[in-house]
């Protein structure tokens, strides 16, 4: 792997515990400002700006949320912690890796809205999804032999804003939305709080509550009324005062 | 776990900042602590109806049409209690057969309604008279910091610094200023003092219907804008090389009042009006009101904790802003607002708003023992409960040996 530039972040604070924001897809560190502004005064808070986002470089093509796991706690270096980690979204998959494969330097995590379980979908639903996956191929495949731009088209018809957004990220995020972090889950031995809003459609509840069965240590609470997005805006009080009794009741343990 | 405590917040209403009050009371219930508080938002729609439903946390349903009020479940309070119950909401929805009657119990009101019928002492009088606990100031308060001149003049007769007024009341109907007596008014009122003036309704905040004059047609033209508002109308100097200050007033635990940090709010503008004050930064009902960020008094852009007062300017601010809160026994969380000429560097109390935009929660969080708006409104409930059920002794006429008619 070559030498990866260091990941660009905010600080504020100083001393213990040491708080570490991993945002969500499309965003940077200043997803988090509203929210982690109201931890002044509770130790050290870095807020990342994940590798493709905002003033950090790329990874490279492909990485997947385990690289990027590596490669922080390869960054962090003698900065061990134990840390908490908060991850909002795609920022939570890195967090549930983090967890699962160097439990030595996570004391908790915590994911709002936090993404890595495949949805439950209904026979419908798949069977479109095949379909416009097999399309999707069809064009791919006519673009190579008869020099066609059905691929493009393809994608400005069928891909998800994301998807579309995605540049030279396309291959993680691809391989992001179609990893399964189940059996990392499984192995997390840190407290986690999973905060998931009722009007999530983006990472619905059923994934939060997928995440409480599979970890053994979990907190589930559902935000009525917040969205994937304004869980981090509006909801930045309710985060706040869940987030903090979690972490009360940790270090009561 | 306990069982939390419903805290009903009331917002709309039938005043004039009714879109500013929807901002407020959707901030306080996002704010309330969901370890020990339920929030139940209240809206009351400016004709004066009362609504509850979780359809009202989006900020897109505003303003809320005539039948678009699906979800939505009509409220009456119930004022009649009986001691011993708690308080509720007594809720009607028409069903297949008939109309379903109902009940919402809850614990206390956080009213977060600006201006006139909320933040005037109306509802807190109502709540006092049904026994409701409720948050905030109490009916006096309330009463006498939403009339200006009144405010004035209790804040003066404690040598508070304030502006010298000429208050006018509305001409009949039919009738005009006139402008004559209203010259030789000016001259007794305000002696050397000349153009321009200021004027404002005697019984709004939020800078509705505030108006500069620049001469005797500009003045009267003002004051038929402010009457249009309120049946009293304000008239002050201008005054010049204005900077204003605003800070929060609360009382501690400890039953200390405590001060927040003190914004110069920024503008362009000449004067700070309506549209300036709150929507700086974005268009009404625009994608910047859902994210809960930069909205409201938020919006408004502010220099805080501002570098250019000196140390007496500070404890001026503080002192007097501390000591109006105490002369009108208010609580809650108070902003006092101060004009202050920046050349002179003289200052001036303005005004007192028992319910500030956002509750001035952002001077909270800047103040130098940083308050968060999640402890703050657990604060503000706290003292709400603490309040209304120290407000009245025992009421059985027994008690004073006031018994007329026999009792068994």
């Amino acid at each position: 792997m070559e030498p990866t530039q260091i990941w660009h972040s905010e600080t504020s604070g100083s001393g213990m515990p040491s708080t570490l924001w991993l945002h969500g897809w499309g965003y940077d560190n200043r997803a988090f400002a509203r929210i982690a502004a109201l931890f002044k005064g509770t130790g050290r808070h870095r807020l990342f700006d994940l590798p493709g986002f905002g003033k950090t470089p790329l990874l490279f093509e492909g990485a997947s949320t385990k690289d990027y796991a590596e490669i922080l706690i390869e960054q962090l270096g003698k900065d061990a912690g134990p840390h908490i980690f908060i991850g909002h979204s795609y920022g939570a998959r890195i967090a549930v890796q983090l967890a699962a494969r160097y439990p030595e330097h996570v004391k908790a995590i915590v994911l709002i809205g936090g993404a890595g379980l495949p949805r439950r979908r209904s026979l419908a639903f798949k069977a479109k999804a095949f379909f416009l996956k097999l399309l999707g191929r069809l064009a791919r495949l006519s673009d190579q032999i008869f020099k066609t731009q059905y691929r493009s088209a393809y994608v400005s018809r069928f891909g998800s804003a994301d998807y579309k957004d995605a540049g030279p990220l396309r291959a993680t995020l691809v391989s992001a939305v179609t990893e399964n972090l189940a059996s990392q889950a499984k192995q997390v031995k840190c407290p986690a709080l999973l905060l998931y809003g009722s009007a999530d459609t983006d990472t619905p509840v059923e994934i939060g509550l997928r995440y409480e069965q599979l970890i053994p240590i979990a907190r589930f609470v559902e935000l009525k009324g917040y969205d994937h997005h304004d869980i981090l805006t509006r909801g930045a009080y309710q985060c706040e005062a869940l987030i903090k009794n979690f972490l009360k009741a940790i270090d009561n343990d | 776990m306990a069982i939390k405590k419903v805290i009903a917040v009331v917002f709309g209403g039938r005043s004039v900042e009714h879109d500013v009050s929807v901002l407020t009371g959707l901030q306080f219930l996002e704010a309330l602590d969901p370890a020990i508080y339920e929030g139940l938002p209240v809206y009351v729609d400016p004709l004066g109806q009362w609504w509850t439903g979780d359809a009202l946390a989006a900020r897109s349903l505003y303003p809320l049409e005539p039948g678009n009020e699906k979800g939505l479940i009509q409220l009456t309070l119930d004022l009649a209690t009986p001691a011993g119950s708690g308080p509720r909401f007594l809720t009607s929805q028409r069903g297949l057969i008939g109309e379903k009657r109902g009940e919402i119990a809850f614990d206390l009101i956080v009213p977060a309604i600006h201006g006139s019928n909320g933040e005037d002492g109306t509802l807190q009088g109502l709540l006092d008279f049904a026994g409701i606990p409720y948050a905030g100031c109490r009916t006096l308060g309330a009463a006498a910091t939403m009339n200006k001149v009144f405010a004035k003049k209790v804040a003066r007769a404690d040598g508070i610094n304030v502006l010298p007024e000429l208050v006018l009341t509305r001409p009949e109907k039919g009738k005009f200023v006139d402008p004559e007596a209203l010259k030789a008014s000016l001259a007794s009122a305000f002696g050397d003092i000349s153009y321009p003036y200021i004027v404002k309704p005697c019984n709004l905040g939020s800078s509705v219907g505030v108006g500069k004059a620049d001469n005797i047609d500009e003045l009267v033209a003002a004051l038929m804008t402010a009457f249009r508002l309120d049946n009293e109308a304000l008239i002050e100097p201008f005054v010049a090389n204005l900077s204003e200050y605003n800070v929060a007033v609360r009382r501690g635990e400890d039953g200390l009042v405590l001060t927040s940090a003190i914004e110069r709010p920024l503008r362009e503008a000449d004067l700070l009006d309506f549209k300036n004050k709150y929507l700086a930064g974005g268009t009404p009902g625009g994608p910047k009101l859902e994210s809960g960020s930069s909205e409201g008094m938020v919006s408004l852009n502010r220099e805080l904790n501002p570098e250019e007062l000196s140390k007496a300017q500070t404890d001026f601010i503080r002192s007097s802003a501390g000591q109006i809160f105490d002369l009108m026994s208010l609580a809650g969380s108070v902003r006092v607002d101060f004009l202050c000429n920046s050349k002179t560097g003289e200052l001036w109390l303005n005004e007192v708003n028992t319910v500030p935009g956002s509750f001035a929660y952002f001077l909270w969080e800047a103040a130098t023992d940083p308050l968060s708006f999640l402890a703050l409104t657990t604060a503000i409930i706290e003292e709400g409960f603490a309040l209304s059920a120290g407000r009245l002794g025992a009421t059985d006429a027994n008690t004073g040996g006031a018994t007329l008619f026999a009792r068994a």
